[in-house]
């Protein structure tokens, strides 16, 4: 497995970028969502072995849509990136939670915010959209899963086959971007890394 | 010990006649490399295309294009990295390595390897899936077992935004990885 310490022994020179933590949204997220019977959360990051064993073991119904990797596929479409956000077909308020993961990271404003409409439909009410924004663009950039392990400990794994843009956004943005949802909670580490977990407003849940 | 004769009193009550020296039973012969029912496959070649219904007393491998349902709880079930497979599919173990749009219930493991392109739901007792797959998909698991739901359908936990925010008190803070 490539975590990111060996990506950090590949690149020497690169500043430093977590090396893995653990989660506290994370846990948050889940131990939210867990405890309903019918619950299931949609996971829009890279797909990864361990993420999907980590939530299918957890909830009802796991449901995983790549869209990092459609994103890919998009931007290498001359005919431009229209809505990649069609792939999220899911119908209205499916979702107890959305994993976003670093997503935003990779989306240019417009993008992001067709992406956080569409996250507002599918998810109920009280449910929780959980995401990850770094401060700036890493050295070097590339694309890593955020691979959950024991006791919310997530790790980083490089995805040589991912190649995106980077947006790195100020909290100010990020929560402006995210303003039709309550926001919850936010960990920020010392590498730059920040987590956010926001709450879709209702009085009770779908 | 082998080659050494038998007592009397370990002689079977069913031995009759004279006793015989013992000799050492000679070694089993070396089991026959004939195939098994269990290990027999059936390959569909990358230029065959089928519709219908299939049920499978061996393996299955499509390498082809395939449209229809699957039934072979007991063998195993191959989407080959040319296959293009579109139906419902029920068997033992399932490995996707090319297009597999439907469903599928596995009553062992589902691999699904990064030349695969799939779309649809799995059951299934475990899945392994590789970097890289395109996958859109939900995934049904054995749930761990002190992972019970403790709440109903109906939400009993607190749900309203003042107890949403009970739970959850808006909150920032610094922390350091460890």
């Amino acid at each position: 497995m490539t975590t990111s310490t060996a990506q950090r022994r590949s690149y020497s020179d690169a500043e430093p970028f977590p090396v893995g933590y653990n989660s506290t949204i994370l846990e948050q997220f889940v131990n939210w969502i867990e405890p309903w019977k019918d619950a299931q959360i949609l996971d829009a990051g890279p797909v990864c072995q361990e993420n999907i064993l980590f939530f299918a073991r957890r909830m009802s119904r796991h449901y995983a849509c790549d869209m990092f990797i459609r994103l890919q596929r998009a931007l290498g479409k001359q005919a431009g990136t229209g809505s990649f956000c069609r792939h999220l077909d899911y119908p209205p308020r499916s979702f107890d939670g959305i994993q976003l993961w670093d997503m935003v990271d990779h989306l240019d404003d417009e993008q992001a915010g067709q992406l956080v409409a569409r996250c507002f439909e599918m998810l109920r009410s009280t449910g929780l959209l959980m995401l990850i924004a770094l401060e700036k663009e890493p050295e070097p950039a590339m694309i890593n899963t955020f691979v959950i392990g024991r006791n919310y400990r997530v790790d980083f794994r490089l995805q040589q086959h991912l190649q995106l843009p980077w947006y790195c956004r100020h909290n100010r943005a990020l929560i402006s971007l995210l303003a039709e949802f309550d926001f919850v909670k936010s960990f920020r580490y010392r590498s730059g890394l920040r987590e956010f977990l926001f709450q879709k407003p209702g009085l009770i849940r779908d | 010990m082998l080659g050494k004769p038998k007592k009397p009193e370990e002689e079977s009550p069913f031995t009759v006649g004279k006793k015989e020296e013992v000799k050492p039973a000679p070694p089993p012969p070396p089991p026959r490399p004939t195939p098994t029912p269990s290990e027999e496959k059936t390959i569909i070649g990358e230029r065959i295309s089928i519709e219908g219904q299939i049920k499978g007393g061996e393996h299955l491998v499509i390498e082809g294009e395939m449209k229809g349902n699957v039934e072979m709880e007991k063998h195993n079930f191959t989407v080959g990295s040319s296959g293009r497979v579109d139906g419902e599919i029920r068997a033992q173990n399932v490995s996707i390595s090319g297009q597999l749009k439907g469903s599928i219930n596995a009553l062992g493991k589902v691999e699904v390897t990064k030349e695969a392109d799939f779309f649809g739901e799995i059951k299934a007792k475990s899945i392994s899936v590789e970097d890289g797959a395109y996958f859109k998909g939900s995934i049904e698991l054995d749930r761990e077992p002190h992972r019970k739901s403790n709440f109903a359908a109906a939400p009993k936990a607190p749900a309203s935004p003042t107890a949403g925010k009970a739970a959850f008190s808006p909150s920032s803070d610094t922390k350091k990885e460890s």
